[in-house]
């Protein structure tokens, strides 16, 4: 339980009033920017820094700057931390660096017990790094390390554990690796507290995430609750997409710039069945104004319009374009300063987006496959695309980034 | 099992140690300008350790024992005491610094020692009792670590840099003021202090001994209780925090022991160098860091080693002894060269 925390290092404010509750079992996420004071109100806790206002462990007070609380020793008894970096250069094999962990469980004039190493050989079993007992610390690889700090958090053996940061310079799997333990442990009844700079391994792992800005809470709650376009941009300052990744079915988080400018050139573009996904994003990241027409739900290319939010005319699936669709779609070609027609199949169903692109005051056609092989209309398709591409600019999907860097468009960048 | 040793291991490593030291306190209480023939010597030690003479092979020659007990022995158990006091001294500082250069030196105790020395000789109390200097010289010294202390404790903290830099600040202080002192001090004044300061064991009787024994074994004893807590402090200050370690307290109470240990050296031998940094070393690179093991084997390491040069500064020049301190520094000297040509090769900066 935290109450009122602040605390302040070489004389600024880093923490400026928390106030948060955690309960046991759940894995908490510390997010926000750096500086945002994620390690400053972890080493609070573990009493490395001296602060004002409250922090209890399981109903027992922290020393903070007014009150005498748990002292040291007490303290490690409740609370173990993994901090984000370790400057251990002695050659300590590893087993001798785990059972430092116990050293608040040992007495001045004990030796080690039966009980401590049997911790020991626990934690190291349960990190898999039995094999290493022996091995110096600082003759291993990051991955190695870090199971082994964490072997040695483990060892102390206490109800509250803090990380901060404890995937970061790690590869892919060890990432996924320290939160799987940490997993394990809260569903053990644990309780686990980690600053987390990735937010789809917060999202993935974390029970409840807390988002820190500025030295404040920005917002707490659930994954889902917590992790939207709004709090992210708030917190990190800059414009956030947040979406579900459809593969993996996990939040997602894409970064673009900021919001294109009332006066950005507006790029219509039609597509569907997948063909205009990477022409949106492409168009949306180099700061046009960009809409899009005419899609079915369901249709990935919606999918990323909807992520980001671009505004766009949607028509029913396997039915053809009604006439107030189609004067909508049209509408926006002609105010469009250009208009791009994607690599899409034509079916009976979209043949008016073609009819519609011959408004366009300016047209790009992307054409990976020559449309008699995209034609299911029985040439009606082809009819209209040839005398679209008689006065359109025709180049390849691949072409299109380059192409679209030669145009005046965009500064903002 | 004593709970200070990590293992049945590491009996391995001091059973031999101590029966290395054992032998050579032996012969060096045998060998100098005049020899002993060692089994002379062993019977005068057994007859004054009180075994009766029904065990002995021999009776103790009344000759021999004036050589072996009053002059020898004090001197060789001074050697030994000291040279573990000065590498249980550097071992802790280095840990505690984790700076494998560190050494007591850095906390003032020998420019403080040197200042109380200076001012023993050049007021002539030094002239008048043997206690003077000694007494001196180690207030001089336990002065100069407070003054530090003051200077490095910030609101219940202690910077370790701030440390090191107060260090450098005070001994150069009290090096100028020994220099100060020298200016005005008579060709005999400034001749005694150049000796004392070269580091000796001339002077080393059985009262000296007293003297020191005491502080220095008792610091040994406690700073064995502590190896744990530096082993942790190598993790760095937070990483020990964290496990409970109350780093503040057990700073402080480390360079307290150590300055006492190294002040009770330096008083009855001048500061003999090189020992606490050299010694500590070896047995690192042979015994791995964990000081559970170090502090006792340097104990054990560094008496052996000060009672060899010893032996080497009564021997070396014939009639002529030198300042064993002389000798200590012209090992230690290379060796350090050696260690900062090795680091530099791999690439680490010291």
């Amino acid at each position: 339980m935290v109450r009122g925390l602040r605390c302040s290092l070489g004389g600024t404010e880093v923490l400026r009033g928390l106030d948060l509750e955690v309960n046991p079992g759940e894995i908490v996420g510390l997010l926000g920017p750096n500086g945002a004071g994620k390690s400053t109100l972890l080493r609070c806790v573990a009493g490395l820094l001296p602060f004002s206002g409250q922090i209890e462990v399981r109903g027992q007070p922290v020393s903070s700057s007014e009150r005498r609380g748990l002292g040291p020793r007490e303290l490690a008894l409740q609370v173990a931390l993994m901090p984000q970096s370790t400057t251990l250069t002695s050659a300590f094999p590893a087993a001798d660096v785990v059972m430092m962990g116990r050293y608040p469980h040992q007495g001045r004039f004990q030796a080690e017990s039966a009980e401590d190493r049997r911790a020991v050989k626990n934690a190291m079993a349960f990190t898999a790094t039995e094999a290493l007992a022996l091995q110096p610390i600082n003759q291993m690889s990051g991955g190695e390390r870090q199971r082994v700090l964490f072997a040695k958090v483990l060892a102390q053996d206490t109800p509250l554990l803090l990380l901060d940061e404890p995937s970061s310079g790690l590869d892919l799997a060890h990432q996924q690796l320290t939160f799987s333990y940490a997993q394990t442990l809260a569903s053990q009844g644990r309780t686990i507290v980690a600053a987390v700079q990735d937010l789809r391994l917060a999202s993935t792992f974390c029970t409840r995430v807390i988002l820190l800005s500025q030295g404040l809470i920005l917002a707490q709650g659930t994954p889902q609750e917590v992790l939207t376009g709004q709090n992210l941009e708030a917190a990190y300052g800059v414009k956030v997409r947040v979406y579900v990744n459809l593969a993996t079915g996990q939040f997602d988080f894409h970064l673009d710039g900021a919001e294109p400018s009332e006066t950005a050139p507006l790029v219509h573009v039609i597509g569907g069945g997948g063909s205009a996904s990477s022409v949106l994003r492409l168009l949306t990241q180099a700061g046009y104004r960009v809409t899009t027409g005419v899609l079915s739900p369901g249709d990935s290319d919606l999918y990323v319009a909807n992520v980001f939010e671009l505004p766009s005319i949607v028509s029913p699936p396997f039915w053809p374009i009604e006439e107030a669709v189609h004067r909508q779609n049209c509408a926006w070609v002609r105010e469009a300063d250009l208009v791009v027609l994607c690599n899409l199949v034509v079916g009976a169903q979209n043949l008016r987006n073609l009819e519609a692109a011959t408004h366009a005051n300016e047209l790009v056609v992307l054409e990976d496959q020559p449309m008699s092989e995209r034609d299911f209309t029985g040439g009606a398709a082809l009819d209209a695309y040839s005398k679209l591409t008689a006065r359109a600019r025709v180049m390849r999907s691949a072409e299109f980034p380059r192409w679209l860097k030669t145009l005046f468009y965009p500064m903002k960048h | 099992m004593t709970p200070v040793i990590p293992d049945r291991q590491a009996w391995w490593v001091l059973l031999p140690l101590a029966v290395a030291l054992g032998g050579l306190v032996l012969l060096a209480t045998a060998v100098g300008s005049v020899s002993v023939p060692l089994g002379d010597a062993v019977t005068v030690i057994l007859a004054r350790l009180g075994v009766p003479a029904t065990f002995l092979a021999s009776l103790p020659d009344p000759k021999w024992d004036a050589i072996i007990f009053l002059v020898r022995l004090p001197r060789v158990l001074g050697a030994t005491v000291i040279g573990a006091a000065l590498a249980v001294a550097g071992t802790v500082m280095q840990g505690l610094l984790r700076n494998p250069l560190a050494d007591p030196g850095l906390i003032g105790v020998s420019s403080g020692a040197g200042f109380g020395a200076v001012l023993s000789i050049a007021l002539g109390f030094a002239a008048t009792s043997s206690w003077s200097l000694p007494v001196f010289a180690s207030v001089g010294s336990l002065v100069a670590t407070g003054i530090i202390f003051l200077l490095a404790i910030r609101a219940g903290k202690m910077g370790l840099f701030t440390l090191i830099l107060a260090g450098m600040a005070v001994g150069t202080f009290f090096g100028a003021s020994t220099s100060l002192v020298l200016t005005f001090a008579s060709h005999d004044s400034i001749a005694q202090f150049l000796f004392w300061s070269m580091g000796n064991l001339y002077n080393v009787r059985w009262e000296s001994l007293q003297l020191v024994a005491l502080p220095i074994g008792g610091g040994i004893f406690l700073l064995l209780w502590f190896a744990r807590d530096l082993n942790v402090l190598l993790l760095g200050e937070e990483e020990a925090q964290a496990v409970g370690v109350d780093v503040f307290r057990t700073r402080l109470v480390l360079l307290v022991l150590v300055s006492a240990v190294t002040a009770s050296a330096v008083c009855i031998s001048g500061p003999i160098s090189f020992v606490g940094l050299v010694v500590p070393h070896i047995l690192r690179l042979l015994l791995g860091p964990n000081h559970r093991l170090l502090v006792p084997a340097a104990a054990l390491g560094g008496a052996a080693f000060l009672v060899v040069c010893d032996l080497v500064a009564r021997l070396a020049l014939g009639a002529q002894e030198i300042n064993v301190g002389i000798v200590t520094a012209l090992v230690g000297a290379p060796y350090f060269v050696f260690l900062l040509l090795r680091s530099v090769k791999r690439g680490i900066d010291l």
